[in-house]
């Protein structure tokens, strides 16, 4: 699902160069959970948005999706993380002024293309937020739910298009412990049933489910 | 992604902020009311204008010349051989020849139904002058031939059509008689008249003749001042009391196009012959003025206009900076930096259009009040307008139009600023 070869990744800072990604090598098959860990500002977040096609400033080749990143246009790079990948993010990442169910559906809506109707839209959304044992709240905003809510919102709107890989970055930073375990069972469930999962985390309990623990620490994977 | 997929975002964007959607909503308005009052007042001057000073300015005025040398070698005279000539010159198309009748005109009585229009006893000279029916041919299409009658027929006649507004509105009240009656169409009236009659003691005609004239029609062709009859009555009356030709009083040349006028003027001058254009010079002055007045009050309207078009762009650009990380989550979940700019001008558009109607109705609103105000505060007077500001439908399209459109360029490089959003680095 996911193939990195020989990644790497530099950016400016004060005009100084600085290596983030030395040459990782990374692949996540269907059905498997692969945590990477590591310190603040080791890589993590910079490594699941190559992953993820949102950064297109690197060197080595990335596969994702049965496609490779290089070449791809900004239009198809959207669109294949439109229909291919699913975002986890530490701080939820939830439009406030949407309730629940608006934000579940927000990748129904940027879809390219035609789009699906609107009621069988809205039937996805709410089977996902049953998946994630939140119908009652479709019609909550943010505001009014907890953090663990949110974040399982975030994973109901992940999971709305069936990725086929599920991208999270510190899913439980934000969570009291009996919330993260849920959000990690979950993470377990969705492996079952076939889906790539990367999580990027400091936390040793994710490594539970995980299928391998990787660590990246100066710019390599080991 | 589909513009109802984006315009479902712009709109959830601007909820999620009312008080900011608001203001720029209101900052459009007034820019957009200010422009609908001022374009609708200097329409509403412009034909009030128009109506007071009509002036065609294809017509060149010919008179003849007060004392110049052709005048006392002979030449300078207006008369037929002179209209041919004039008529020749580049760019006339037609020459109407105008005739005073040199005999005296009085009418003793009232027209038939208007009575109580009429002060009792007075007999009022009226001047009559002598036109080429193709002139006024427009204005006497209504059933009554504008062409010199058998003797006896009633003598049809054109008025001036200010007259009309002028007798409602001043002499009227100014006499305390009633104006005429509102709705009644004055073309067929027919007024008694005295031919030979002169109100200056001694100045009468030996030989009296009682005639009818019949209104044939209104045009702002004829002069204010007199009763336009067929030139060829005016011929005829001249041969029956004995009055040596006296030439045309003036000539009206009817020029093919507006940018003709000075050239054939210039040619006139050039035969000996004065033009006359105090009636077109004064149109044009107070059209210029109005236009002057109008495009300065279009252009502050325009600069208000442009005003909230940067207090919108301003305003974008902080909810732009605010939302950076929503707006990489967006671009994370598969929308493009085209969908982005799309979506933050689209948000500019609803607030710009939605302030652009809500002007519009302000303004109309501002409008009517205005008009009442102008009806219930100022006297009657000549070409008094009913409506001092005017409203077409366009400008009220326009208005909308110009407020969305401002807006959205104001709102363009917000838009180019959320494109450029790096989601990887917003996000992280």
């Amino acid at each position: 699902m996911i193939r990195l070869t020989a990644i790497t990744r530099s950016f400016q800072d004060d005009g100084r160069e600085v290596e983030v990604l030395r040459g990782v090598d990374l692949s996540v098959a269907p059905g498997e959970v692969v945590a990477v860990m590591g310190a603040s500002g080791s890589g993590k977040s910079t490594l699941l948005a190559i992953a993820g096609a949102l950064d297109a400033g690197f060197g080595g080749e990335a596969v994702v999706a049965g496609q490779s990143l290089r070449g791809l246009s900004a239009g198809a790079l959207a669109s294949l993380r439109n229909r291919s990948v699913g975002f986890v993010f530490q701080s939820f990442n939830l439009v406030p002024a949407f309730p629940a169910l608006e934000n579940v559906l927000l990748p129904g809506l940027l879809r390219q293309g035609r789009r699906e109707p609107r009621e069988a839209l809205r039937e996805r959304g709410l089977a996902a937020l049953a998946r994630v044992g939140l119908a009652a709240k479709a019609a909550a905003r943010p505001s009014r739910l907890s953090g663990g809510e949110r974040q399982r919102v975030a994973i109901a709107r992940a999971l709305l298009t069936r990725p086929v890989l599920l991208l999270a970055d510190e899913p439980t930073g934000n969570l009291d412990a009996v919330t993260g375990e849920s959000v990690i069972r979950l993470f377990g469930e969705l492996a079952q049933e076939g889906t790539a999962v990367l999580v990027v985390t400091h936390e040793e309990r994710v490594s539970r489910v995980a299928s391998r623990v990787l660590t990246l620490s100066e710019g390599r994977l080991s | 992604m589909t513009w109802r997929s984006l315009l479902a975002l712009a709109w959830a964007n601007l909820r999620a902020d009312p008080g900011a959607a608001l203001v720029d909503v209101l900052a459009a308005a007034v820019g957009a009311a200010t422009l609908a009052l001022f374009v609708a007042l200097g329409l509403g001057v412009g034909d009030a204008a128009r109506r007071m000073f009509p002036a065609d300015a294809r017509l060149v005025e010919v008179v003849p010349a007060q004392l110049s040398l052709g005048g006392l070698l002979g030449g300078g005279r207006l008369d037929e051989s002179a209209r041919q000539r004039l008529l020749a010159l580049p760019g006339v198309r037609a020459a109407w020849p105008r005739q005073n009748l040199v005999v005296p005109v009085a009418a003793p009585e009232p027209p038939l139904g208007l009575e109580a229009a009429w002060p009792p006893g007075m007999t009022l000279q009226i001047p009559v002058v002598g036109v080429d029916p193709s002139m006024v041919e427009e204005d006497t299409r209504r059933g009554v031939p504008f062409a010199d009658p058998a003797e006896g027929g009633a003598i049809p006649v054109v008025l001036s059509r200010r007259l009309v507004e002028i007798y409602n509105k001043t002499i009227a009240p100014t006499w305390g008689i009633p104006g005429l009656p509102a709705g009644l169409d004055p073309v067929g009236i027919e007024l008694p008249l005295r031919i030979g009659v002169s109100i200056i003691p001694g100045k009468s005609e030996r030989r009296i003749l009682e005639v009818r004239v019949r209104l044939a029609g209104l045009s702002d062709r004829v002069p204010l001042y007199a009763m336009a009859v067929p030139l060829a009555t005016v011929q005829r009356l001249h041969r029956l009391y004995n009055r040596s030709d006296p030439g045309y009083g003036q000539v009206t040349l009817l020029a093919d196009s507006p940018a003709d006028a000075p050239a054939i003027a210039a040619a006139a001058r050039r035969m000996g012959f004065n033009v006359d254009r105090s009636e077109l010079a004064t149109a044009e002055r107070v059209g210029t003025v109005v236009r002057v007045t109008t495009g300065a009050l279009v252009g502050l309207a325009l600069l208000m206009t442009a005003l909230a078009a940067l207090a919108i762009a301003r305003s974008r650009a902080a909810s732009v900076a605010a939302r950076s990380r929503e707006i990489a989550l967006l671009q994370a979940l598969g929308a493009t930096a085209r969908d982005v700019r799309a979506m933050v001008l689209l948000e500019a558009l609803l607030v710009g259009g939605g302030g652009g109607l809500l002007g519009m109705a302000v303004g109309r609103g501002l409008g009517l009040l205005g008009d009442l105000a102008w009806h219930g505060l100022l006297p009657d007077f000549p070409y008094r307008p009913e409506a001092i500001l005017i409203f077409p439908a366009w400008l009220l399209a326009a208005t909308v139009g110009v407020a969305a459109l401002s807006a959205v360029t104001g709102a363009l490089t917000p838009a180019a600023a959320a494109a450029r959003v790096d989601p990887a680095r917003a996000l992280s």
